[in-house]
């Protein structure tokens, strides 16, 4: 049913983006929610096995800066980071929400390769902090690969954020 | 059952415990009186080895929290361990140790190890060697405070232990009797159940075997022993001292033998013009003696009172029938008397010398204890000497002020009370109690003069005439430091109160019968001085009081002291700004500056205030300008900081404008000192500051210039974060190796930093610098040992992606990875691969901002950049150790915003006062960084 998954090449048309924009949608809802409430070892499986993961600030973004909080070649990283954060990491209880919204596919890869934007913003809320405060606001610069059964791959995910300034520490991925 | 083989029996036999893995369990084999037994190797309360524990009296403790278990049941022993150890069957074939998997049944069935464990009696022995007034009062001291294990006080001399100051007093004048000076009322040594071994003379201590040897051939072991062996009388050699009897005064003896002399003598010459001579001469005038007494220094007390106090001291003896000789040296003494080298002979039937003491320090020098350069043993704050199991007390403690240095021996009652309460607070456990104002006494001539605080020769003094006269030293700030009365106990009293204060006095004032002294202090008295507000808490760098991380006041001062001090402050990387007008915003301590680079080339670091109205004029985190234009009213600086515009200077029509003494070059905006480490950029807001070089000195330069060797950098981007606690934690956190394997359990995990690995904490000379190193083996190396310790301890925790962990040799350094901390706000990293440096920009006491430089070099290749950003994900505010290091630094400033008059406890490793240690459980570095900081805030 898909135009993307056969051998002709996608086409960049107006309908495409809008279904590829549907289908990014559902998917970051089921990311989001996994990262929220779900288990974190999950989370590596919205990954191609090569993926290209990272989180950098806007700063860096800007000036080509390459360094990442958190950068991950490869859904085995992605796995080491979940291992990781879920076994040996120490940090105090905290309840992390994330928003995605704008959605934006800006364009389709003949290869079938979606080049999507969406603004994210991360709420965090301790124990100490119960009225909870902005983590992090800034936005995905992602590329995403239909898979045969219909669904998408993340095959990269660069969250820029223009938080500058880290509250303390980021203790989860976006 | 399941027999495995293991290792040779004689490994066991002869190691004790030995790790071991059969059938992919961990066990421990242990060797009791031959017999080998196995269990379970992993703690049952928290991961740990148990065959990196200790193995004592059939159990094993854990060294990670001292859970004991029993080695041949698996019985946990008590909190914290609840659960028993597995235990497994064993058989010795052929030499070799077979271990039964299956474990054996039985162990966790039984009642549980608990048995409503309470405080038991204490095992540790407390031997007491002396027994004077200092040894008694520790004995004492060690109940009051709920010390419960044996006590054992040993003393030479064979009577009870008493005070001393009445030997020289009443009990020479047989006024009072030996026995009511005893210091224990009677039964009391038994009620406190010290054993008491008097007339016993101590010969030796061994303090490796703990255990002092005895003059009768037997030896006393303990687990800590008490020094408190006083002081003896000094000697002087003098020609013909064989023809007649020389007396001193010391001890019980020595009064008795001197009492009879001066009722028998008719004339008394006593040599030595101090308390102790003035003393034997007031009570040989009472018993109506002629006395004379011979001081070779022009004046009395010459090394201990001002002049005023002295003089009138000498006053009073001549008015109470006292010849004094002053500037007197002794040729000799014979039965005629004493003759004078100026030829003259002072005629006397009696000499009795008083030339004051020396510590009886023999028995802790030859043990090797180290002493002060006057003699006696040096102590620190609780009276520990430089052996953690051994305190001095008393006449031969000489207690070494940490932060100055200065070392002080005080004899007198007072000290040896307050020495051996501050020893026997330390052994229980209990808080220190505040320093007193020391305090002396002697009574003369039928008055007692008084001494409040520390009077020293050389102060000014300040003489106030009333009904007695009273003399008070001021220090240079004119704030009294000691006050002298005789006879008017009452501007003692006031003198105290003015010595607690810290407030400086007028002198005329303090000089006038008709002031007031308790209205000086409510005139002038408004605000206590800073270091009487803010003291340390009395066990002395083993201690840090919350207020150092909490209090606005000593926040300010540390940027003044500190930040804007004598110090090198980390601003940026030369690669930040490689052309003319390239900028970066930055910090010096938490004060905004700019660094540029000018046309000359040059870098410049300017604050980043408006020299007109203060504001912060450069907005953006780097850029490239020509000039800075403060967006208020557009006045304009060039890069190097100079004023170069001021709108409107000259007015308009002639109005207005800057007056004609206005001068743009004294309103350039503040320079600060610059200086290069190759490729990375410091600055300092003082003038005075010593060379970078000089500043790290020989050793950590080494280790800065490992990541900085002159390579070009390139910058691979900034990390920046708050962290919610006081900015000094985080250079502590640096300099506490303890927390690395306990707090960072990824690094043990996955093989980082396991037992075995070199590692080492170094800290410069004066405690400021600092670099936490250690050596990750290569897989070549490692022993099949420390390969178990690599695989995870959980099952399945291994990494996917080995790559993270990979290190590619290019440093030439025994270390793979070096944390070096440049005082105060540089953090140079080197883990492995990846080279950062953070810098500590503080704001306010309780939340600094870090920012993070990550870099590799200009020459690095493709891979070797991405290696050094895939190994990234070790440090920084998502690091894996990284994030832990920040949330623990929250939890410590969290634990002490809500409380009040907190402390914490740094006190891991106490054989290393304050520095470099050869062990990773230690907190020596810390202290050695809080020596530094006290004495920079002069706290």
């Amino acid at each position: 049913m898909s135009m993307m998954t056969g051998e002709r090449a996608a086409a960049d048309t107006r309908a495409a983006r809008r279904e590829a924009r549907l289908a990014i949608e559902e998917f970051n809802a089921e990311y989001c929610a996994v990262l929220d409430d779900g288990d974190l070892m999950d989370w590596p499986d919205f990954f191609t096995a090569e993926a290209f993961y990272n989180i950098t600030s806007r700063e860096n973004f800007d000036h080509g800066r390459p360094v990442g909080l958190v950068y991950c070649e490869g859904r085995a990283m992605l796995r080491d980071r979940a291992l990781a954060i879920a076994k040996t990491s120490m940090f105090g209880p905290r309840y992390l929400r994330h928003y995605m919204a704008n959605t934006r596919v800006t364009g389709i890869e003949p290869g079938g390769t979606i080049c999507a934007t969406v603004n994210y913003i991360l709420i965090e809320t301790l124990a100490e902090l119960p009225e909870g405060r902005l983590h992090q606001a800034g936005r995905m610069i992602d590329r995403f690969e239909p898979q045969p059964g219909g669904g998408l791959l993340l095959s990269s995910r660069i969250a820029v954020y223009d938080t500058l300034l880290v509250p303390n520490a980021l203790v989860l991925p976006v | 059952m399941s027999w495995h083989p293991s290792i040779p029996a004689a490994e066991v036999r002869e190691k004790g415990a030995v790790a071991v893995e059969a059938d992919g369990l961990r066990l421990a084999l242990f060797a009791l009186e031959g017999e080998i037994f196995a269990t379970a190797n992993i703690c049952t309360h928290a991961f740990a080895l148990l065959t990196e524990g200790h193995v004592e009296g059939g159990c094993v403790e854990c060294p990670l929290h001292q859970g004991l278990f029993d080695i041949r049941t698996g019985k946990a022993q008590g909190a914290p361990v609840t659960k028993d150890l597995a235990t497994y069957a064993v058989k010795v074939e052929d030499g070799t140790v077979w271990i039964d998997t299956e474990p054996r049944a039985g162990a966790e069935a039984e009642a549980p190890a608990f048995a409503g464990a309470g405080q038991g009696p204490d095992p540790r022995r407390v031997v007491i060697l002396g027994g004077g007034q200092a040894g008694a009062e520790a004995a004492r001291a060690l109940r009051a405070e709920g010390f419960a294990g044996p006590v054992t006080l040993v003393g030479a001399e064979a009577h009870a232990p008493y005070e001393r100051p009445p030997l020289s007093k009443d009990l020479l004048l047989g006024r009072t009797t030996l026995a009511e000076a005893e210091v224990f009322e009677p039964g009391e040594a038994e009620r406190l159940g010290t054993v008491l071994r008097l007339g016993l003379r101590a010969t030796a201590i061994d303090r490796a075997a703990r255990q002092v040897a005895l003059e009768d051939g037997t030896a006393l072991g303990y687990d800590i022993l008490i020094l408190a062996t006083g002081a003896e009388a000094r000697r002087l050699a003098l020609p013909g001292a064989e023809t007649v009897t020389l007396h001193s005064l010391r001890d019980a003896g020595d009064a008795q033998r001197l009492g009879p002399a001066l009722r028998a003598a008719s004339r008394v010459a006593v040599i030595g013009g101090g308390f102790i001579g003035l003393e034997i001469a007031s009570a040989a005038r009472a018993l109506g003696r002629d006395v004379a007494v011979i001081e070779a220094q022009d004046r009395l007390l010459k090394r201990l009172l001002p002049e005023g106090p002295a003089e009138l001291l000498a006053w009073v003896a001549g008015e109470n029938g006292v010849a004094l000789h002053l500037g007197a040296a002794v040729a000799g003494v014979s039965p005629e008397g004493v003759a004078l080298a100026d030829g003259r002979l002072v005629a006397a039937d009696c000499i009795v010398i008083g030339a004051g003491a020396v510590p009886g320090d023999a028995l802790g020098r030859a043990a090797g204890l180290e002493t002060a350069t006057a003699g006696g043993i040096l102590v620190n704050a609780r009276g520990a000497t430089s052996d953690p199991a051994i305190y001095a007390i008393g006449d031969v403690a000489v207690a070494r002020d940490e932060i100055s240095g200065a070392e002080t021996r005080m004899e007198s009652w007072q000290n040896a009370r307050a020495s051996a309460l501050r020893a026997a607070c330390a052994i229980a456990g209990t808080p220190l109690p505040a320093p007193e104002t020391p305090w002396f006494w002697s009574d003369l001539f039928g008055g007692t003069l008084q001494i409040a605080g520390l009077p020293a020769p050389d102060l000014p003094t300040v003489r106030r005439d009333g009904d007695a006269p009273a003399f008070y030293c001021l220090d240079a700030a004119s704030r009294v430091t000691a006050c002298i009365e005789f006879g008017d106990p009452e501007l003692l009293r006031l003198g105290r109160r003015l010595i607690a204060s810290g407030q400086p006095v007028d002198p005329a004032r303090l000089a006038d019968p008709d002031t007031d002294l308790s209205l000086i202090e409510e005139d002038d008295m408004k605000m206590l001085p800073i270091e009487k507000r803010f003291t340390w808490p009395a066990s002395g760098l083993d201690r840090v009081p919350d207020w150092v991380y909490t209090s606005r006041e000593i926040y300010d001062r540390e940027i003044e002291r500190i930040f804007h001090g004598p110090t090198w402050n980390y601003v940026g990387l030369a690669a930040e700004v490689p052309e003319p007008g390239d900028y970066i915003r930055t910090n010096v301590g938490p004060t905004p500056v700019v660094m540029v680079r000018d046309h000359d080339g040059g870098i410049n670091v300017v604050e980043n205030r408006c020299s007109h109205r203060a504001a912060e004029f450069c907005r953006e985190l780097r850029g490239n300008a020509e000039e800075f234009v403060c967006p208020y009213h557009q006045w304009s600086y060039d890069l190097k900081g100079n004023l170069s515009g001021v709108p409107f200077r000259r007015g308009v029509n002639g109005e207005g404008g800057m007056g004609p003494d206005f001068d743009p070059a004294n309103h350039g905006v503040r320079k600060l000192k610059v200086t290069q480490r190759n490729g990375a950029v410091f600055a300092s807001f003082s003038e005075e500051v010593e060379s970078f070089e000089d500043y790290m000195g020989a050793e950590m330069l080494a280790d800065f210039d490992t990541v900085f060797p002159g390579r070009k950098l390139r910058v691979l981007g900034h990390y920046r974060h708050t962290l919610m606690g006081n900015w000094k934690l985080y250079p502590e956190n640096l300099k506490d190796p303890y927390h690395a394997t306990l707090l960072h359990t990824f690094l043990v995990t996955f093989g980082l930093l396991v037992a075995g690995n070199k590692s080492a904490m170094i800290v410069d000379p004066r405690g400021r610098h600092s670099t936490m190193a250690s050596a990750k083996s290569d897989g070549a190396t490692v022993s099949a040992e420390n390969k178990a310790e690599m695989r995870a301890y959980r099952d399945g925790m291994v990494l996917e992606d080995p790559r993270l962990m990979e290190f590619v040799e290019e440093f030439d350094s025994p270390w793979s990875v070096t944390m070096q901390v440049v005082w105060p706000g540089l953090i140079v990293q080197r883990e492995m691969n990846t080279l950062g440096v953070r810098q500590i920009v503080p704001n306010g006491p309780n939340e600094f901002t870090m920012v993070w430089t990550m870099f590799g070099y200009e020459d690095d290749d493709e891979e070797m950049t991405r290696h050094r950003l895939r190994q990234g994900n070790l440090m920084g505010p998502a690091g894996f150790l990284g994030l832990e290091d920040n949330e623990a630094i929250k939890f410590v400033q969290d634990g002490m915003l809500n409380s009040t008059g907190g402390e914490h406890l740094v006190a891991l490793d106490p054989k290393v006062p304050a520095g470099t240690s050869n062990t990773l459980i230690s907190e020596a570095a810390i202290r050695a960084m809080y020596r530094h900081w006290r004495q920079e805030m002069g706290l």
